[in-house]
């Protein structure tokens, strides 16, 4: 997807694929390319919600 | 992260999937399509071009009348993953997002959003999936206003946002917040119930 991008800093995202199907990522995770900070991919869907809303997310 | 065509019908056989059980579940915590879906859908099904992102996609369905009616690549986005998770099933292209902040500069050409509008007692707040898909805060525009800030980054030349906006919500405050960011409304579709009037506005850089 080519549409997303680190949603602290804005800068590109590095893939790492872990399962895929197909064409489809199903799991794997999305690294930014300037902070480092990570974002999983599981189930075909990114969770790209910056880390602090993503702990009060998975309540 | 799917290279599907989202008219794809979704795979609704997986036994593994537990999907009825789900479905139940998703019932009570993502937020299913009503009138305002209704109307969003007509205005976005006309409008919308391009690359589409729907904002706060909840069930995914308008979304999926998007794509399924205009054939249009669609992603939707939402706080909530079980949302998320239910708008894949729908053949959307799913991801949890907080509003636009994930989306590259000049990603979108077509931008849709039916934000949670209603104004909500501070005392009032239940704190659950269904709040973050309802309420807009006190003044019921408190996710409009970082939206509308935002918006205009994503958005490809030429693109257009389609806002759902209710009279609860305050029609001539939320043109004019997106006025301050640099829009000219347009409305598109124009319902009246009971309670308020539902209104899609076609936001353009003015």
């Amino acid at each position: 997807m080519d549409v997303v991008c680190c949603p602290l800093d804005k800068a590109d995202l590095e893939l790492d694929v872990d399962e895929r199907d197909d064409e489809e990522i199903l799991a794997g995770t999305l690294t930014c390319t300037e902070c480092g900070e990570t974002y999983p991919i599981e189930d075909g869907i990114p969770n790209l919600l910056p880390p602090d809303m993503r702990e009060e997310a998975a309540a | 992260m799917t290279g599907d065509d989202p008219a794809d019908p979704v795979d609704t056989d997986d036994p593994e999937s537990g999907l009825a059980e789900r479905r139940g579940l998703d019932e009570t915590v993502v937020y299913q399509p009503a009138e305002d879906s209704g109307l969003l859908a007509e205005a976005a099904v006309a409008e919308a071009h391009g690359r589409v992102l729907e904002v706060g996609t909840g069930s995914g369905w308008v979304a999926q009348q998007i794509a399924d009616e205009r054939g249009l690549a669609v992603v939707g986005s939402d706080l909530n993953p079980h949302a998320a998770r239910q708008a894949r099933e729908r053949g959307v292209e799913g991801v949890v997002a907080d509003l636009l902040s994930p989306f590259r500069a000049d990603a979108f050409d077509t931008v849709c959003f039916n934000p949670p509008y209603l104004p909500t007692d501070p005392d009032n707040e239940w704190d659950d999936w269904m709040e973050h898909a309802l309420s807009g805060g006190e003044s019921g525009r408190e996710l409009i206003e970082p939206f509308l800030d935002d918006v205009g980054r994503a958005l490809a030349p030429g693109g257009v946002v389609l806002l759902l906006v209710s009279s609860l919500t305050g029609y001539d405050e939320v043109l004019t917040l997106a006025e301050d960011a640099g829009f000219a409304a347009d409305p598109v579709v124009e319902e009246s119930f009971p309670f308020e009037t539902l209104t899609v506005v076609a936001l353009r850089r003015a």
